[in-house]
């Protein structure tokens, strides 16, 4: 725990997205309801970049999903900034793992988007955008139509779009499964850089891919269970984690995929994991 | 080099090739009427006479069809008629979107217009033709209120089921940015489904120009549609056909200047 602050370095601390508790149910029909999340308790800083690990199915996007105030818990809480959440917010940006694009507008409308439907004149606006275009290397791109862009760039689009009107918090729902891995690693690195360029920039990013949670994430929590639950969390943001050749990295990438990929049996045999939670890792270099 | 030349003449040929075709056939076309109808004695001469037969008509009548005050020029007659089918058309566009629109606002109002809509839809514009003479006697608005008719309420239907085809997540991330509801509709929901039901138009185009036509024929005193008539009651099968050709020529003008706006305008696909 000591290690946590020194190794988070200048960032602030006070909580920005806190889950209390946090059930929620979906109701197929009147008899059937489905325990999706259960006794999730969570806590978001300012500064924080958190990825959420776990198995397809386990809850995460729901997780998220509530987290942005698109869905309502079904008991306990979410607090954002102190205060229940009451919804949709643009304080809290969301990129979803499909395109999203709007296919009518330029990278350069999409990016300013944001602005025109709060009724911002594009003179207020431009620079903005153009800021952002340049920072994640659109510029040459702006005249450009999403059907003339590579799944990357539009990917790229679409994290400038919900930064351009500066969240409080970037929510990330699988923003780059969908691409190779070539790609994969310079959306990474390119993801990171902006979290760093940005001091006050926090990010929740789910992911079922254990090497991008730990190159990426300063916290980590993996969703798991039936109900989903939190089954394990570490911080991760000393250095040794952002080397995938280290052999801290190495083993608990091992650990962590043996704890993703025994979920399925517990299926199986639902009761015996009711209570498991998994092993707190700490770390220290 | 050898390759990347071919490559690029074939590339050429293709986009040419079917102008070229097309030309080819039509001028086959006409000169396979034309020798068929160069005899006069042959029966088909009589009803289907060559362009050569009657094209002249034109320069004689000079650009003029019809007798003494009715008459009027082929321009006019042209323009009058796309004047009606655009209007209606435009009318009718403009009109789908927003009773769509507001049709899907509410559940109810689905559940209750949608029936009705489905039940006046299929019916023939031209059906509508005797009660628009009754109510708005012989004008142009009968003729744009019966292509009004035969594509309004197809495009509403269309345009409530482009409305639930939009991707939730497209109208979820407007509202994620800030836009409230008008700005939800008026950013997203509208260009979203204007090019799908703006290809409906143009599908529907074809019902709206026979539309008008038969309207033409039946009651009004100007346009396309009253040419051939014309032709036919001063048993002028030069006339008829020459309307027929302007008919053919116009409709196919006004296909290629839609598709056109469609791809300059309403390209994309959601
Ligand atoms: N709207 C809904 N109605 C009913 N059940 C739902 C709904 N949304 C999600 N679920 C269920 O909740 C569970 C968790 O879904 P969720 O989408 O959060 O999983 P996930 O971890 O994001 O999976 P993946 O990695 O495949 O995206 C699934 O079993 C799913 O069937
Ligand atoms: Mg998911």
């Amino acid at each position: 725990m000591s290690s946590h602050s020194s190794a988070l370095g200048e960032r602030h601390h006070q909580p920005i997205l806190v889950c209390q508790q946090v059930a929620k149910v979906f109701h197929a029909n009147q008899q059937s309801s489905f325990t999706a999340l259960e006794e999730i308790n969570l806590e978001v800083a300012r500064g924080d970049f958190v990825t959420i690990l776990g198995r397809s199915g386990g809850g995460k996007s729901t997780l998220l999903k509530l987290l942005g105030g698109f869905i309502t818990p079904t008991s306990g809480q979410v607090l954002f900034h102190g205060v229940p959440l009451p919804g949709i917010t643009p304080k809290i940006g969301m990129v979803f793992q499909e395109n999203t694009l709007y296919p009518w507008l330029t990278v350069e409308q999409n990016i300013g988007f944001g602005f025109k439907v709060r009724g911002k004149q594009k003179c207020q606006y431009a620079l903005r955008v153009q800021d952002v275009m340049e920072h994640v290397g659109l510029a040459p791109a702006r005249h450009l139509y999403p059907h003339q862009l590579s799944g990357g760039m539009k990917q790229r689009v679409s994290i400038a779009r919900s930064l351009a009107i500066q969240p409080d918090v970037l929510l990330l729902d699988e923003p780059f499964s969908a691409l190779d891995i070539q790609l994969r690693r310079r959306l990474q690195k390119f993801l990171l850089n902006i979290w760093q360029d940005t001091e006050e920039a926090t990010m929740v990013l789910v992911t079922h891919d254990v090497e991008e949670a730990i190159l990426l994430g300063q916290k980590l929590i993996v969703v798991g269970g039936q109900p989903g639950q939190i089954i394990e969390s570490a911080d991760i943001s000393a250095p040794v984690f952002s080397d995938r050749y280290d052999r801290n990295f190495l083993d608990l990438q091992q650990h962590l995929e043996r704890v993703v990929g025994e979920e399925p049996d517990m299926m199986e045999n639902p009761f015996s994991w009711a209570t498991v939670s998994g092993p707190k890792i700490t770390s220290h270099s | 080099m050898v390759k990347g030349n071919s490559g690029r003449l074939g590339s050429i040929s293709r986009s040419l090739l079917p102008l070229f075709c097309g030309v080819i056939s039509c001028v086959v076309f006409v000169g396979v009427w034309e020798v068929i109808g160069a005899n006069p004695e042959n029966p088909i001469a009589q009803v289907l006479p060559p362009p050569s037969k009657f094209l002249p008509v034109l320069f004689e009548s000079d650009f003029k069809i019809g007798l003494g005050s009715q008459s009027a020029s082929i321009y006019q007659s042209v323009t009058v008629t796309l004047i009606r089918v655009i209007s209606g058309m435009t009318v009718a566009f403009v009109g789908s979107i927003v009773c769509g629109l507001l049709i899907s606002l509410s559940k109810w109002s689905e559940l209750f217009i949608l029936p009705i809509l489905g039940l006046i839809a299929p019916i023939a514009p031209i059906a509508w033709i005797p009660l628009a003479l009754v109510v708005f006697g012989v004008s142009n608005l009968t003729a744009v209120f019966i292509v009004f008719m035969g594509v309004f309420f197809t495009l509403t239907i269309a345009t409530v089921a482009e409305i639930k085809r939009i991707p939730e997540n497209l109208l979820i991330t407007a509202e994620n940015l800030g836009g409230g509801n008008f700005v939800r509709w008026k950013f997203v929901i509208i260009p979203a489904v204007l090019p799908g039901v703006f290809t409906l138009l143009r599908l529907n185009f074809i019902a709206a120009w026979m539309a008008v036509l038969a309207a033409e024929m039946t009651g009004l005193r100007d346009g396309l549609g009253t040419v051939v008539m014309t032709g036919r009651n001063l048993f002028n099968s030069n006339l008829i056909l020459l309307g027929i050709c302007i008919i053919g020529i116009t409709g196919f003008a006004v296909d290629r200047l839609l598709m056109m706006i469609q791809r300059k305008f309403f390209w994309w696909k959601v």
